[in-house]
């Protein structure tokens, strides 16, 4: 298979396994405590600032950055065992999730001295929570139509205008790195003129507006910006650099645990269903469904070792959230097809509920961080197509 | 891979380069020259060590042969000899034959095993029945027959079976490779007891062979299948050049990846001489599932052409629609990793999960 898809197996990781191990009984001492309960697709709606700081402490967030910023210098291999044993947990680590992923590298990447000595100490500590603004009301798929502007004012701060939309717990973070146009489109060149600004939540002009998504959840947000006075200082990375900024960011926000685990709580409460019943169709299909995530597993630990070895897999990356958010949603279908059960939130039943909870939830799964139209698109570049 | 994989691979590419591969029908079942010139240059032998008489190299070798033959459509025995029946007859202390001369594996039918004294030393039995679904009967010239053991006793039997001469019924795969009954009535063999953990080690093996071969046939499916959509040209350009053919062309390649990643990790539990039983299911199960969708949209994009045997897709595509079932179905394997991921309850599927590769 072509090159550019294909990454090395995942060597195996002694220290990920020891660090697994701690984290697997942290969150038994934390479930029996009553401090959190078990729901699907936490990542997104399972915010708990109290919980997000107890993962800081224990040196569980910023985990792979360098020591002088709050990081703790482990691997990414490390890193990936900490967020899948959260998420298959059903854990609460929203507020801190988009931060810990992909902000602060985005601002170890591309930040000032000042920026990452202010910033990502606070991150790592689970104080500081981060949203993403790329995607605008009239910019989904394409990023690069954006229309949030920023100009440079006479005292050299940006002024920002625009809106942002489906911005995930707005209502509960510090920080965004927004996405704006610096220089009117080219339409020679789309790419051109976009840039990233670290933009402090809390400024005057910035009105955050809930949307409410299919369970009456308040995850996503409109964030409208009206003349936002954004410091100077707060440009990140280079002026006209966005676009590909933001390429590398999603690589990292493309490639985890995530981009298959969001239904898990469901496919271990059916795991549990199967294993009293003993029905020969349910154990099946838990297999095969397990064969599933054991293979997206494995994908998603070679994309690690290739963040370990310095490299920036974008390509596998779009590849693994493809074939990844097809299994969050299936694991329902698959499920409800062996087992007689009746979806809803109020069930008696926890498979009843986490089933209701995965099928609200579920066409978010293949759209956010990219639809897989756009992902299957980038998958065929990789083969060479376009 | 390593550079010693590599040039293993380029070895078999050499040999294979000088043999087509063709319809397989009830006259011509097998590659026998094919076979010769691989025999010629030691790599029937490949992973089983030189003191045995094979050609040495390890377990990563002898894959890196099997994943090349499958993808070139190889109707030679092959997987069955360096990655079950060889490493099965070495691992229950037993002689390998010649690695010439092919030998293949049966675990399926009902075969009973009877100790005997005839004269031959310790280990001699007498096996008496009929193994189904003998992949390569009538071609093998030996085979690693699964025997139950006399009433009373735990485990099986493997015993290798002279199989020149032997009759065998005609049943052939969708690819047309044979898949025949093995009658025995009587023969003569050596034998060993395994213990019940060692046959499922060994009908695991020889599920992970299956998944081996699956995903490199695959890869080289979703290969032509890229190349095709390249150059066949519709309504004045390339047929990848429409986006409908690059999202099919885009979900083959996440399924051959899946494949790829986990029959890798699975064979890496095996070299690391782990349980391989829940590792080798899923693989299987996973490789088989990809094949609906492999095969289907490779056909899809072919067209008619792919639909005829004058094009080179149905030789790997036919194999794909059999290997999935066979060394245990799909659905078998599917209950043997549901079942061992819940041995330990239903409250301990994730961390068997994070160990079965």
């Amino acid at each position: 298979m072509s090159s550019s898809l294909t990454l090395a197996p995942a060597p195996p990781s002694e220290a990920a396994e020891v660090v697994r191990a701690q984290v697997r009984e942290f969150l038994a001492a934390e479930l029996a405590a009553g401090s959190f309960t078990t729901h699907v697709d936490t990542w997104l709606s399972g915010v708990d600032p109290a919980f997000s700081r107890k993962l800081g402490e224990r040196g569980w967030l910023g985990m792979t950055w360098p020591r002088e910023y709050g990081g703790h210098e482990r691997s990414a291999m490390e890193r990936y065992a900490v967020t899948e044993e959260l998420l298959a947990a059903g854990a609460p680590v929203a507020a801190h999730w988009i931060a810990d992923r992909q902000s602060g590298p985005n601002l170890l990447r591309y930040g000032t001295e000042a920026q990452r000595r202010e910033i990502l100490p606070r991150i790592a500590a689970g104080e500081c929570f981060f949203v993403i603004g790329m995607s605008e009301p009239d910019s989904g798929s394409d990023l690069a139509s954006i229309r949030t502007r920023a100009a440079r004012n006479a005292d050299g701060d940006w002024m920002v205008t625009g809106a942002k939309v489906w911005t995930s717990n707005a209502h509960a973070s510090h920080y965004g790195i927004v996405l704006v146009r610096t220089t009117p489109a080219d339409p020679a060149d789309r790419h051109a003129g976009l840039s990233q600004l670290l933009v402090d939540l809390s400024l005057p002009g910035i009105t955050v507006n809930p949307i409410r998504i299919l369970d009456g959840g308040h995850h996503f947000n409109e964030v409208v910006f009206d003349d936002v006075v954004v410091p100077g200082d707060m440009l990140l990375g280079e002026e006209g650099a966005g676009w590909h900024q933001v390429t590398a960011e999603l690589a990292f926000e493309r490639s985890g645990p995530e981009r298959f685990l969001s239904t898990y709580p469901l496919l271990a409460e059916f795991g549990r269903r199967a294993c009293d019943s003993g029905d020969s169709a349910q154990l099946a299909t838990l297999g095969r469904l397990s064969a599933r995530l054991l293979a997206l597993r494995q994908l998603s630990l070679r994309i690690a070792a290739a963040l370990d070895r310095g490299e920036l897999p974008d390509i596998p990356a779009a590849l693994v959230k493809d074939v990844g958010t097809t299994f969050e949603a299936d694991v329902i279908d698959e499920v409800r097809r062996v087992v007689d059960v009746v979806p809803s939130l109020d069930s008696p039943d926890p498979l009843g509920r986490a089933l209701a909870e995965a099928q609200l939830h579920a066409p978010g799964y293949t759209l956010r961080g990219g639809t897989n139209e756009i992902l299957r698109g980038i998958v065929a570049r990789g083969l060479g197509l376009r | 891979m390593t550079s010693e994989q590599d040039l293993v691979v380029a070895t078999v590419r050499d040999v294979l380069a000088g043999f087509e591969p063709f319809a397989l029908t009830a006259e011509r079942p097998w590659d026998a020259g094919l076979w010769a010139a691989l025999a010629d240059a030691g790599l029937t032998g490949v992973g089983l060590p030189e003191e045995a008489g094979g050609s040495g190299g390890e377990l990563a070798d002898a894959v890196a042969v099997v994943r090349t033959l499958a993808a070139g459509a190889a109707a030679v025995p092959v997987a069955e000899q360096l990655l079950v029946a060889g490493p099965a007859l070495l691992a229950a202390d037993l002689d390998l034959p010649d690695p010439a001369r092919p030998c293949s594996v049966a675990v399926d039918g009902v075969v009973h095993a009877e100790p005997v004294d005839d004269g031959d030393g310790p280990g001699r039995w007498r096996l008496t029945g009929t193994a189904t679904d003998v992949a390569w009967a009538g071609v093998a010239s030996s085979v690693a027959v699964l025997a139950a053991a006399p009433a009373g006793i735990e485990g099986a039997v493997l015993a290798l079976v002279d199989a020149t001469g032997l009759a065998s019924s005609d049943a052939r795969n969708l690819a047309g490779e044979p898949r025949g009954s093995l009658v025995l009535a009587g023969a003569p063999a050596s034998g060993a007891l395994l213990t019940p953990a060692r046959v499922a080690g060994l009908r695991a093996r020889y599920a992970l062979a299956r998944a081996v071969q699956l995903a490199a046939a695959l890869e080289q499916v979703l290969a032509w299948t890229v190349q095709y959509a390249g150059e066949r040209q519709q309504f004045g350009r390339p047929l990848g050049r429409f986006q409908a053919v690059q999202m099919e062309l885009a979900e083959m390649a996440g399924e051959v990846s899946a494949v790829t990643a986990l029959t890798d990790a699975a064979v890496q539990t095996l070299a690391r001489g782990e349980d391989v039983v829940l590792a080798a299911a899923a693989a299987k199960v996973r490789a088989g599932s990809a094949v609906e969708v492999v095969a289907r949209l490779a056909h899809q994009v072919h067209g008619a052409i792919g639909f005829t045997q004058e094009h080179r897709l149905h030789h790997l595509t036919r194999r794909c629609w059999s290997w999935r079932d066979e060394a245990g179905s799909e659905l078998t394997w599917a209950r043997v990793l549901g079942v061992g991921l819940l041995a330990g309850g239903g409250d301990d599927l994730w961390p068997a999960l994070t160990r079965v590769v």
